[in-house]
């Protein structure tokens, strides 16, 4: 535990660290300035194929809706951010020639990969929470509150959910969230323990889940057979938590195959990293 | 000189059929306008009941104010969808100088109803065809089929109740059958579809509390 303080204050002692937050904040608060300014554009373009056969009256565009919204942005800019950090957990000692004087101390490389990874996944959980306060209380500030319509673009069809069950649902979503953005943390984490430099396992992860995200969303009969085998597949597990009802066994077996690769990646990076000759 | 003597001859048998159905659209649509003339206004607790497989909604209430010729206000305090085409009572809505006739027959069933096929003259509603089912005995509309261009199929079916002196809908239920895809919107460029998937389904619509003729005024119904 004592290790795993001392690395999260090490991380959060670098300025890189806060890179994160920063864009989150430009984005989320941009975004949702603009959304307000063209609130009555967003909402008739939102409804237009219900308005030919529907009145509607209500709080459509409200903070809920913004924050889903916004949300579904997510797997564009949070996997960067995340592996700005996560990336250089193990190779910034390297970077900074600390690693021999971090590994001859008591603790085994064991703990200290575990203290690290772990400070990895606290660095992902603040952002994901801090990307969630923004969105909901900005949301909620300026577009006040009311029921969510979940709809998807050009198709016939809602899914409302009264704003009794919004927060409960927007929790467990933003935590599905966390999760599938922990396997990212993974991935970068896995590449640090390979490299000598920062860059390359952040732009390594990168790679990997732009090309996992183009094949996914290719629509090509072979891409999409290939789909469910890419983790990026399932990055969009919250989105089902504002299904009607909630697939609860498909959540399930999301959130088990997504575990899984937290298994595989950070395993390999343990075996690698105690295998591994320091020569730095 | 035979072709014009046959076409007059054509034109002889089917005229003073179609003058006749006229005659009888005008006269059914003449009664219910007749029927409802004293209406003015009315405001009325609705409640909305989807049951479309692509709509998954909980009920929905609100408020509705309707006021002669067409104008109509919901208000609620949470999200609502009313259904435009079918979902509320306008006995304004079938004068019979907005509409030309196709076809009128009996109806097939126990009560004294006539099925009307019309058409609207109005350039908005082009593109509609209605077909009302009359009750002759109580000058009620029972059902209303609405076909639009696109494929799109609406069937409403209206049950009454005696409020002050007005018949007014009890219960209306929505049956309706469209497109999933509006024509207009990209379908992305994925393996063709079979066929493109309709929506059917029904959305139930109940009316309580009725206020008649309260003289609502219009800024009622001005959008802000």
């Amino acid at each position: 535990m004592k290790l795993f303080w001392f690395e999260t204050y090490k991380t959060f002692s670098r300025w890189r660290t806060y890179i994160g937050f920063i864009a989150i904040g430009v984005v989320v608060v941009v975004s949702e300035v603009v959304m307000k300014l063209s609130a009555t554009e967003i909402s008739s373009r939102m409804m237009k194929i219900f308005q030919k056969d529907f009145l509607i009256s209500g709080n459509v565009l409200n903070g809920w809706f913004v924050t889903a919204f916004i949300m579904n942005t997510l797997h564009i800019h949070i996997p960067f951010l995340i592996a700005l950090v996560a990336g250089d957990m193990v190779s910034g000692e390297a970077t900074t020639g600390t690693v021999r004087f971090l590994l001859i101390r008591p603790p085994s490389r064991t703990r200290i990969l575990i203290a690290k990874y772990l400070t990895a996944l606290f660095y992902t959980a603040g952002v994901v929470l801090f990307f969630a306060g923004v969105c909901i209380v900005l949301g909620l500030i300026l577009f006040g509150q009311g029921d969510l319509v979940v709809h998807h673009y050009g198709k016939f069809g809602i899914v409302l959910i009264p704003e009794a069950e919004i927060p409960v649902r927007m929790f467990l979503a933003f935590c599905a969230a966390f999760w599938s953005m922990t396997v990212v943390a993974s991935l970068a984490f896995l590449f640090s323990t390979l490299a000598e430099n920062s860059i390359g396992p952040i732009i390594g992860t990168m790679a990997v889940v732009i090309i996992f995200l183009v094949f996914s969303n290719l629509p090509l009969d072979f891409f999409r057979n290939l789909s469910p085998y890419l983790f990026t597949h399932y990055m969009g597990l919250w989105q089902r938590f504002f299904d009607q009802p909630i697939p609860w066994k498909e959540i399930v077996r999301s959130i088990l195959l997504l575990g899984i690769h937290h298994i595989f990646l950070f395993s390999m990076a343990l075996i690698i990293y105690r295998r591994k000759d320091i020569k730095s | 000189m035979k072709k014009i003597f046959l076409f007059l001859f054509i034109l002889s048998i089917l005229l003073p059929d179609y003058v006749c159905s006229d005659e009888k659209t005008l006269k059914s649509l003449e009664a219910i306008e007749k029927k409802y003339a004293g209406l003015r206004d009315y405001t009325a607790d609705v409640h909305v009941h989807f049951d479309i497989e692509t709509f998954k909604t909980p009920d929905m209430e609100a408020k509705l104010y309707f006021k002669i010729p067409d104008k109509l206000k919901i208000e609620s305090k949470k999200i609502f969808f009313f259904p435009k085409e079918g979902g509320f009572f306008n006995p304004a809505f079938f004068k019979k100088e907005d509409y030309e006739s196709r076809s009128v027959e009996e109806a097939a069933t126990n009560r004294k109803e006539l099925k009307l096929r019309i058409v609207p003259k109005k350039k908005d509603l082009m593109g509609r065809e209605f077909i009302l089912v009359i009750d002759r005995d109580e000058n009620l509309i029972r059902e209303v089929h609405l076909s639009q261009v696109g494929g799109r199929e609406t069937r409403a079916e209206i049950e009454y109740m005696k409020y002050d002196s007005f018949d007014l809908p009890k219960r209306i239920v929505l049956n309706l059958d469209i497109p999933s895809v509006e024509p207009n919107e990209s379908i992305g460029f994925g393996p063709p579809e079979q066929k493109p998937k309709r929506i059917t389904g029904r959305i139930e619509i109940t009316y309580s509390n009725y206020k008649i003729n309260t003289g609502l005024k219009d800024d009622l119904f001005k959008t802000r």
